[in-house]
Parts: structure tokens; C-alpha cells; sequence
């Protein structure tokens, strides 16, 4: 019965060091929230931080809300997430950046889709050269980190281009 | 703020309601509904309430009709008034007679002892567990929708079936075979607050980690634990590592399948001991219900609750085993209840259930898992000291494990681990992506049967104070049914 006993005494003793760890753990997040609570800086005015966010809500205001898009990014990034998040109700077709013209703008004409967009516009895409010599292509100048392509669709033919 | 305090108010009503409903039912379901303490009753109304309001919505967007918080909350609301008031006559009628016949003390709470004073320690885990939700509502409801699955399923899918008015599932692509409790029960919030709010409708989720802990102490305490203990296996499950606070304020479905599957284990224990209070089969069939409503794996999840139960009768033969057996076709029903709607209209709008999650079976990933399992059982960062409490726990109930209904609840853990280790044996993903794959999976998995993990760690406390002679001073609160 006593190594019970003795068990018990330190598991708990284990729980305590465990608890004192755990307010270690949250202590940033607990910091940020009382920062965030006492200048009223919450909800949706903490998303405006995000150069992303409000990249986004420009485009959420130049898109149609029932137009298609895709959108040209690496899953693993999580931004995609994020961008159908906040274009909802558009649809939306993801694509990777390595995606070849041809497939790219086959989706495009399949799809119906009315616009591209690419979330990192300085970064090199394997389109990027077959996008900029096609007239079905309009870019929309939108100040961000991205890239915002008007998009044709029946100009495209659905062929391979590169 | 006036706006900020009406939208508060818009959600409290909103959840209000979602409370009544499910009260409604519950009272219809229970032959004495006071026989259940008031945050046990709540607790069970909101589970019942969420998954009855969202398969209603779900009928609705089935006839074509558009959601609106009329269509949504009127009829089912007055069905429900008018199911209760019919009871209440009938109810009424009887015991009329019952007193003619027998005049004795009415059908009243069975808790007539007067109340306990609190201690020093119930003060000290009540204070922890405040601090915890106190944090846990703040982060929710002040920060935007921000986890992975929240924005890119959950969540998005909320969105759209707010935007949409019903469960337009063509602009997505986001896990559309997924079952649907939790994001209709979001888009139902919005139609409350009257716009996209996920800050605020976040809310959800420390509520429902609240009542989830409400059920667990209050299946610890008809269990046969004091108050005092009851509380602190309450606290030690609740602040355990980080993932059940970080699950009280991320919009995932994991807190919700939780709190269902611990109902149903708990329930069925406790009918196991002969300690529920009547009713408690329906009430499993609802949670039964909820958890294949609720998550893709909560059908199978309640599979298990299922085998644990059968297997555990067939090993201790009751006297009345027949009878028993039978009785497990209510929660069977109840399964079934929550898993053909969604399937029935999944099938109808031709949606693809994921059939594509079971290809062929890889040996190295099943050797893989265990290590992962492993670690993750023991690594404190997940579930603290939580899983060595529980392996302390079965050591101390020895051979009580094999010869009382203690039984059911090991063997529904050792089999979910068990599943767990399958389920990733046959998961088609890529040997570089493994890793990351049960990294992010594995957690939430284990968060599913956590919270009964704690209620097996209550026995071996309470096997432990029996031993010793004390936990008796507080009996159990409840008396229970045979």
C-alpha cells in the first residue's frame, strides 16, 4: 500500500512541475492577450496586420463573388487556406507554381476560370513566360505581394503552349 | 461597443437556444430529468441540442429550402414544446393516479443531504480550472479564426453555408465528405450574430470544453468519487500538456467528438455498474449520434465503444446478459441515426466519401506509428503526465480490471490505441510525408479518447482510496438503477 501511496505523491509532484511548465508554455500568448485587451486591438483589427489579409481583401473586392479563380501556390505554405478563407464564396482551384502553360490554361478554360492569381509575385513560375505572351491575360494592378491576371478564358484554346 | 455587446447578446441567445432544444429533448428522454444535477443537464442539452438543430438543418437543405434563423429554429422549436407539454400532461395524469392509489413522497431530487462546504482543495482546482477557460474564452472569442483545419475545412465550410443559405458544397473543395455538425452548427451562429463573425462564434469552443469536463465530473462522482477528488481528475485532464487547452479556443471538431465519446463510454459504464440514472441508454444514442455526425471518425470511433461493450459482457456473463445485449440496439440506433442522413444526402448530391483512405496495408508505417504512439503517450508536451497516470491507474485496479465493468473502459482505450496504429498502417500518404502526417493528426487522435482515459484514471483512484479507507465520506451523489 505505501508504494501506492508513493506513487501517487509523485505523480503529482509531476502534474505540479508540469503545471508550472505549462504557464511557462502559454505566458507569450497570455502576454500578447492582456497587450491586445487593454489597446482594443482585437478580432478583425488583428487580421489587418496581415499584409496577406489585406492583399487579399483587395482582391475579394475586384473579384466577382461568383467568378472562379486559381490560384498559383504551394499548399504546404498554408496561404491558399487562408486566401479561400477569405474569397469565399469564389470558387476556388488550386495550382502549384511548377504547374506547366498547358495545364495551367487547360484548367483555365475548363474551369471558366476569370482570374489567376499568384501569391508570391517576385518568385519565379514555370507560366510565367506563356502568361505574359498570351492576350488572354490582363494584369490587374493591385499593390501587394502578389500577382492579379485578368483572365480570358475563351481566348484559350486549350492546346499545349509550351 | 453597444455593437459588440448586441452581438453578445445575438450569441447567448443563439447558444440559448441551442441549450433549450436539446433540454427538450432531453426531458423527453429521461424518465425524471431532476434526477441529473443542473450542470450535467446542461451538459447533455447542448450535445443533444447541436446535433438535433444541425441534422434539422441538414433536412432543410435537403428540401431546397434556404436557412434563415425562422426556418432553422421555428419548427423544431415548437415541435419540441409541444412533445414536452404532451409529456407533461401525461406526466401529470399518472402521478395523479399514482397518489391516489399510493400517497407517498412526490418524484423529487434524490440529493436531499444538505450541501458540503467547499475545502481548501476544491477552491484550489475550481481557481485552476477558471484561470484555464478564463484564458482559453479570451483567446477564442478576441482572436480571428486562425488554425489550419478551422480556415481551410471547419470553418470555410461555415462560411460558406452562411453566405450560401445551405449546404452549397460547389464552390469547395475542402473535405466535402466530411460530416457537417460542426460547420453547420458555426453557419447557425453567424445566422445568430446576423454576419460572419469567427471570433466571436469561437466561442463554441471553451463552452463546449466546459460541458465536456461537466460530464466527466459528473460521471467521476456517480462513479463513487468525492467532490473533491472528482475535481482534481477534472483539472489533471484539463490542464495536461497543451492540447486540450489549445482545442478550447481553435475551431476543430476533435473537442467536440470528445465530449460524445466520452457520453457514450460514460454512460454505458455507468449502466455497466448499475449506477445510471434511467434514460441513460437513450441518452448514449444520442451521443452515439453526435459522434458520427460530429467527424469522418467517429463512426469508427463508436464502432469501438460498441465492440468494447460487447466483448466486455461476453466476458463477464451477466445474469442478465440477454437482455443487455438487446439493450446495446438503442445506442446502435442512435449511430445509425447520426451517420445515414449525411450519408443518404452525400450520396444523393453524389459527393465522394473517401473511399480512397484505404488502398493497401504498409507494414513500416504500422512500425512507424508505434514509435510515434509511444513518444506521444509519454512526451508531457501533448497530454502532460496524463497517460502514466493511467497506466498507475490500471496497476491499481489490477485484477478488478478483468472481473468488474472497469473492463469496458480498457479495453475501448488499448482498442482506440490499437486503431489508431491500423489506421495509420494503411494510410496511402508518402514515406517522406509520414512524419508530418502523424504529426499532425496523431495528437488530435489521442484527444478523442483522453477524456475517458481520465475516467479510468478515477478508478484507479478511487480502488486506491478504498484501500486506504477513505473517499467515503462524500457517497456517491446519485442513486442508480438496476
Amino acid at each position: 500500500m505505501r508504494w501506492k501511496t508513493w506513487a501517487i505523491r509523485l505523480l503529482l509532484l509531476l502534474w505540479g512541475l508540469q503545471l508550472v511548465w505549462l504557464g511557462y508554455y502559454f505566458a507569450p500568448e497570455v502576454r500578447d492577450l492582456a497587450w491586445r485587451l487593454a489597446s482594443h486591438h482585437t478580432g478583425a483589427a488583428i487580421l489587418q496586420e496581415d499584409p496577406f489579409y489585406r492583399w487579399v481583401r483587395t482582391l475579394a473586392g475586384i473579384i466577382p463573388r461568383h467568378a472562379t479563380y486559381v490560384f498559383l501556390d504551394n499548399y504546404e505554405a498554408g496561404k491558399e487556406i487562408e486566401a479561400r478563407y477569405h474569397l469565399t464564396p469564389r470558387r476556388h482551384i488550386l495550382l502549384p507554381p511548377a504547374v506547366p502553360p498547358d495545364f495551367l490554361f487547360f484548367t483555365l478554360r475548363q474551369e471558366k476560370a476569370t482570374y489567376l492569381i499568384i501569391r508570391e509575385g517576385d518568385r519565379s513560375w514555370a507560366s510565367k513566360k506563356a502568361v505574359a505572351q498570351s492576350p488572354a491575360f490582363h494584369e490587374v494592378p493591385v499593390p501587394g505581394p502578389g500577382l492579379l491576371f485578368r483572365v480570358d478564358y475563351g481566348r484559350l484554346l486549350g492546346r499545349f503552349y509550351d | 461597443m453597444i455593437d459588440a455587446a448586441l452581438s453578445l447578446c445575438r450569441l447567448l441567445l443563439g447558444l440559448g437556444a441551442v441549450f433549450l432544444l436539446g433540454y427538450g429533448c432531453f426531458a423527453l428522454l429521461v424518465p425524471r430529468p431532476p434526477e441529473f444535477p443542473g450542470p450535467e443537464k446542461l451538459a447533455f442539452s447542448f450535445g443533444i441540442g447541436a446535433t438535433l438543430l444541425t441534422l434539422w438543418m441538414l433536412v432543410l437543405s435537403w428540401l431546397g429550402l434556404q436557412l434563415g434563423l425562422p426556418v432553422i429554429l421555428g419548427p423544431i422549436l415548437v415541435l419540441t414544446g409541444v412533445a414536452l407539454l404532451v409529456k407533461k400532461l401525461i406526466r401529470g395524469r399518472s402521478r395523479e393516479m399514482t397518489t391516489r392509489e399510493a400517497p407517498g413522497p412526490p418524484a423529487s431530487s434524490p440529493n436531499t443531504a444538505p450541501p458540503i462546504p467547499y475545502r481548501l482543495w476544491d477552491w484550489v482546482f475550481l481557481g485552476l480550472l477558471a484561470l484555464l477557460f478564463l484564458g482559453a474564452t479570451l483567446r477564442a472569442t478576441l482572436y480571428p479564426m486562425w488554425a489550419w483545419d478551422a480556415i481551410a475545412t471547419w470553418g470555410c465550410k461555415a462560411k460558406v453555408f452562411y453566405l450560401s443559405r445551405g449546404m452549397n458544397l460547389t464552390c469547395i473543395d475542402a473535405h466535402n465528405y466530411y460530416p457537417n455538425l460542426l460547420p453547420l452548427l458555426l453557419s447557425y451562429l453567424y445566422f445568430c450574430l446576423g454576419r460572419v463573425n469567427d471570433h466571436l462564434a469561437q466561442g463554441l469552443f471553451p463552452l463546449w470544453g466546459a460541458l465536456l469536463l461537466a460530464l466527466l465530473q459528473a460521471f467521476l462522482r456517480r462513479g463513487g468519487l468525492g467532490r473533491t477528488q472528482a475535481l482534481g481528475v477534472t483539472a489533471f485532464l484539463a490542464l495536461n500538456g497543451t492540447v486540450f487547452p489549445v482545442h478550447l479556443y481553435i475551431a476543430y471538431a476533435d473537442l467536440p467528438l470528445a465530449y460524445f465519446a466520452l457520453a457514450a463510454v460514460g454512460l454505458l459504464y455507468l449502466w455497466f455498474t448499475d449506477r445510471a440514472p434511467r434514460g441513460s441508454l437513450a441518452l448514449a444514442a444520442c451521443a452515439f449520434a453526435g459522434m458520427a455526425w460530429c467527424k469522418y471518425e467517429g463512426p469508427p470511433l463508436a464502432v469501438t465503444v460498441l465492440l468494447a461493450a460487447l466483448l466486455t459482457l461476453a466476458w463477464l456473463r451477466p445474469p442478465d446478459l440477454k437482455a443487455r445485449l438487446a439493450a446495446l440496439g438503442i445506442p446502435l440506433l442512435g449511430l445509425g441515426a447520426g451517420f445515414l442522413p449525411w450519408r443518404l444526402f452525400a450520396a444523393l448530391g453524389h459527393l465522394e466519401m473517401g473511399a480512397d483512405h484505404i488502398r493497401n496495408i504498409y507494414p513500416q508505417q504500422f512500425l512507424a506509428a508505434c514509435t510515434y504512439l509511444g513518444v506521444a503517450l509519454a512526451n508531457p508536451f501533448y497530454f502532460g503526465v496524463l497517460w502514466p497516470a493511467l497506466i498507475l491507474a490500471l496497476i491499481f485496479c489490477g485484477r478488478s480490471l478483468w472481473r468488474t465493468p472497469r473492463l469496458f473502459l480498457a479495453l475501448f482505450i488499448g482498442g482506440n490505441l490499437l486503431a489508431i496504429l491500423i489506421a495509420y498502417g494503411v494510410a496511402p500518404t508518402d514515406a517522406a510525408e509520414f512524419p508530418s502526417y502523424v504529426r499532425a493528426t496523431l495528437d488530435r487522435l489521442l484527444l478523442h479518447i483522453t477524456p475517458v482515459a481520465a475516467l479510468l484514471v478515477g478508478e484507479g483512484l478511487k480502488t486506491w482510496g478504498e484501500g486506504r479507507g477513505i473517499g467515503s465520506t462524500e457517497q456517491a451523489i446519485i442513486p442508480g438503477e438496476k
